[in-house]
């Protein structure tokens, strides 16, 4: 009965799969390994200390999270303000900021001396402004950096939900004769919860594996554990190990999400159903309190590290002019296409492998391998070049063929990889939702129009999804800009991106240095959100 | 030699592990044969069309189309190789092409079959001119069946698979469409099976019936006979078209009721004398006549436009529906007294 399903779209979709998974595989065998003696060492000493810092940093981002991404959502949805229609599609302009850079920002402006010591100064003359101005460094300054960064997926997922809500359910709401605030608790918030719990779990997930700004703080979390094992105590097992447990973690968060998910199709609408909501229009002091936070949130979320940035950009003009602007512009974009062109193709080819095999197996294969996106891109960067290391000792020298590791670290075709390990979840995903957007009939309806599988795929599939590929590419594009740790340890030599020299500049504590790579990383990050702002606030 | 165009044999219809349908068997003889499959929902009817057409496979018995086994245990063809259209019940018309786009997908295929059908044709005659630039999200759900309909049909199958294909469609427009399909479908010689629920459009489009309940084909015959003469009181009871009352056979030609008295006819079947029968009167069996001394109570009166349908009570509470032509003269209310022209002859008389 196996063997009858077993065609090359099972094939094909069964090999991504297992590429897609050999990291968290490697992570998993870690567990039978034996460890150094920095495993002992860090049980006795820090590991209750990441685990716990892990704990608060995730907490607090959920918390914050929670609370600006849903109450935009909320205003953004139900009231007409001046200048709504703009803030709907700016507040989603805060994921072109990093939260590393957002971190620099922070720090760059209320440090000794900083930015805001400057603008005191200007203001005021002078005086001892240092101790009166807060500082935002440690846990605090993690926190809000990550938060201010990723409350994005919070307010775009709550807010698609808001939108799709029919107005009949309020409108059922206040025949019950609620208030508008009992409304909110009993019938819009619980109904739009799916929606909030799959926002706060891509939050959880990447706050778990941040290491851009938990590192520039100094914040001892799991995930610089994992680091430390490798970098400081050569303990390759250890950092495995440890990332064993960040993967039970995320596992657990990731079934949260997927229920959550599954539940929420049950919030799709029939035809008839949906009945487009009669926002409030708000007036007076009202008016101004929910512009007042949309602002706030805009301007600390996107304005202020733009600012930062720019303003250090203009007062230290040097940096700018020695940037290579064109190399680096050239580096992105050439890593960009690559990296989409592949995640694309063979996301679409697995999903389609899974749909016309109906396979269980298949299903659950890419649902494990997904689950490599929780992954902090250090450990899998770290189990690429130890597979590949193995591959070329065990492997390759067995039929006398010299070294292939130059083929894969340190090279284009490396990175392109583990960016392909790191972000197939991202595409997978995407491809994903858009196909279940088609009812699985439309594909029987073609077959007995004598189209083959291949034919389906390419005549129907592609044409009905290529907004979808559009908007998936334009998300990869968004991560690869923004993305570290990978590029760092995998980039071939002398190669950068904006990325890699905001990063360079900023551990040598040159920030007004990083300042205009992480600018124009902004900027190209921006246009590439502007681009898609209508698909991402509709979907 | 093709001895019949379609040959199910023994087949059992599943749906995952749980069987729908057992053990059928089911010929269509001539090409350009229209089949009707009746039966009430989720009896198993579209899983039988859905199996045919090759999207479930079957573990017993035998599917043969222009005799090649396209099903059976060990065979398989797939769908997009049988040359078998089905036009889904929930149209299926793909959301990102338009309705003409959408119908050119169907006349794609097969386009050097000689089949003289045309895209515009077909449009035309499906009363479709009006919505062919709109996208399925822009239409009726009837629009939409017969979008999905002018697809299957200009693909030129060598069977086509109708599931439920005019319930959307409007009361008003059903029966012109009823009328142009036959006329498609007879004149292009196109071997179809239509699964509904509606027997008027079974009766009327059908070569052939075919009842399915309980899991089984319980009759396949052609209109007029499942009509008159069902062979069981399942039958009966699914078309709804009479009563099944007490009866005595009385004579080779005679039976006797306590209510109505003396019918007379022809028995389809030989009953001995002195059994004891449930006879079979539709409507239609039963006259009209004031002058009659056999009077029922009116318990209640249906107007179907060209016909009322009286339903009228016995001394003995049974509830026996008369069809009267709705320009007859003497109307009679509920509570009233309803004549029965007598003696009641049957044409035919059908007992269980």
């Amino acid at each position: 009965m196996l063997l009858k399903k077993i065609d090359i779209w099972y094939l094909s979709s069964f090999f991504i799969s297992i590429i897609v998974a050999v990291p968290i595989i490697t992570v998993f065998l870690s567990f039978f390994e034996t460890t150094g003696n920095y495993s002992s060492i860090l049980k006795d000493t820090f590991l209750y200390e990441y685990i716990f810092n892990s704990i608060i940093l995730l907490f607090g981002v959920l918390l914050l999270t929670f609370i600006i991404g849903v109450g935009c959502a909320y205003i953004v949805s139900f009231y007409k303000f001046p200048g709504v229609n703009f803030f709907k599609w700016a507040l989603i302009l805060s994921f072109a900021v990093p939260a590393y850079i957002y971190a620099y920002s922070l720090t760059a402006f209320f440090e000794n001396f900083g930015t805001a010591f400057s603008i005191l100064k200007n203001l005021f003359g002078e005086g001892d402004y240092n101790s009166s101005i807060p500082k935002f460094d440690g846990m605090l300054g993690a926190i809000i950096s990550i938060s201010f960064s990723l409350f994005g997926y919070v307010y775009v997922l709550t807010r698609a939900s808001f939108h799709y809500q029919s107005q009949n359910l309020i409108e059922l709401g206040k025949n019950l004769g609620f208030s508008k605030k009992k409304s909110f608790f009993k019938i819009i918030l619980p109904s739009a919860r799916p929606a909030i719990v799959a926002g706060l779990s891509l939050v959880a997930m990447e706050t778990l594996s941040d290491f851009g700004s938990v590192s520039f703080f100094g914040i001892s979390t799991l995930t610089t554990g994992i680091y430390n094992a490798w970098i400081s105590f050569d303990d390759l097992t250890l950092a495995n190990r440890l990332s064993f447990f960040l993967l039970i973690f995320i596992f657990g968060l990731f079934i949260l999400e997927n229920f959550s998910r599954r539940k929420a199709q049950y919030h799709s609408l029939s035809k008839g159903g949906f009945k487009s909501k009669s926002v409030i229009t708000l007036t007076g002091y009202k008016s101004l309190l929910a512009f007042s936070f949309c602002f706030f949130v805009f301007f600390i979320s996107f304005l202020f590290p733009v600012l930062q940035m720019l303003y250090w950009t203009i007062i230290f003009p040097k940096h700018f002019i020695d940037l290579k602007i064109t190399e680096l512009f050239l580096n992105t974009i050439l890593l960009v296409l690559l990296s989409s062109i592949v995640l694309i193709l063979f996301a679409f080819i697995s999903n389609y492998g899974n749909r016309v095999s109906k396979s269980k197996f298949l299903e659950a294969l890419t649902t494990f391998s997904i689950s490599g996106y929780a992954i902090p891109g250090i450990i899998l960067a770290v189990a690429f070049i130890t597979f590949i290391s193995w591959f070329d000792n065990n492997i390759v020298r067995y039929f006398g063929i010299n070294t292939i590791k130059s083929i894969f670290i340190g090279s284009i075709l490396g990175l392109v990889l583990v960016y392909f390990v790191r972000f197939y979840s991202l595409a997978s995903n995407g491809i994903k939702s858009g196909y279940l957007k088609i009812n699985y009939s439309i594909d029987e309806s073609s077959y007995l129009l004598g189209y083959s599988k291949f034919k389906t795929f390419t005549d129907v599939h592609i044409p009905y999804l290529k907004n979808s590929i559009f908007l998936i590419g334009i998300l990869i594009a968004i991560e690869i800009i923004k993305e570290l740790p990978i590029t760092l340890i995998m980039r071939p030599f002398n190669f950068e991106t904006f990325a890699t020299t905001a990063y360079v500049f900023a551990s040598q504590d040159l920030l007004e240095a990083a300042a205009a790579p992480s600018l124009l990383l902004i900027i190209i990050a921006s246009i590439f959100i502007l681009t898609t702002s209508r698909y991402i606030l509709k979907d | 030699m093709i001895k019949n165009f379609l040959e199910i044999e023994n087949v059992t219809f599943n749906v995952g592990n749980k069987s729908k349908v057992n053990n059928l068997s089911l010929t269509i003889e001539n090409e350009g044969d229209i089949i009707c499959l009746l039966g009430p929902s989720g009896i198993g009817k579209t899983t039988i069309l859905r199996t045919i057409a090759g999207l479930e496979k079957i573990q017993s018995g035998k599917i043969s189309l222009k005799n090649k086994i396209i099903s059976s245990k060990n065979i398989h063809l797939d769908p997009e190789k049988r040359n078998i259209s089905l036009s889904f019940q929930d149209n299926c018309l793909f959301p990102h092409y338009n309705v003409i786009q959408n119908i050119e997908f169907g006349a794609a295929r097969n386009k050097k079959k000689k089949k003289d059908l045309n895209v515009d044709d077909v449009i035309r005659f499906l009363n479709l001119e009006h919505v062919k630039e709109k996208f399925p999200h822009e239409i009726s759900s009837g629009e939409a069946q017969r979008a999905s309909l002018a697809r299957s049909l200009l693909s030129k199958p060598d069977l086509l698979l109708l599931d439920e294909p005019l319930s959307n469609v409007d009361q008003s427009f059903k029966e012109e469409i009823q009328v142009k399909l036959k006329k498609i479908l007879t004149e292009l010689k196109i071997t179809t099976i239509i699964v509904t629920h509606d027997s008027y459009e079974a009766f009327y489009l059908g070569t052939k019936c075919g009842i399915i309940l309980d899991g089984q084909l319980k009759q396949y015959d052609d209109p007029y006979n499942v009509y008159h003469f069902p062979n069981s009181v399942e039958v009966v009871n699914f078309l709804n078209r009479g009563i099944l009352i007490p009866a005595k056979v009385t004579g080779e030609n005679s039976l006797e009721n306590d209510d109505l008295g003396t019918i007379k006819g022809n028995f389809i079947k030989h009953y001995p004398k002195g059994s004891d029968v449930q006879l079979l009167l539709q409507p239609e069996d039963l006259e009209h006549d004031d002058k009659s001394n056999l009077k029922l109570e009116v318990v209640d009166r249906k107007f179907r436009g060209t016909n009322f349908i009286y339903t009228l009570k016995t001394l003995s509470n049974l509830l026996i529906p008369v069809f009267v032509h709705s320009h007859h003269i003497h109307q009679h209310e509920v509570d009233e007294k309803f004549g029965i022209k007598r003696p009641i002859i049957i044409d035919h008389i059908v007992c269980f």
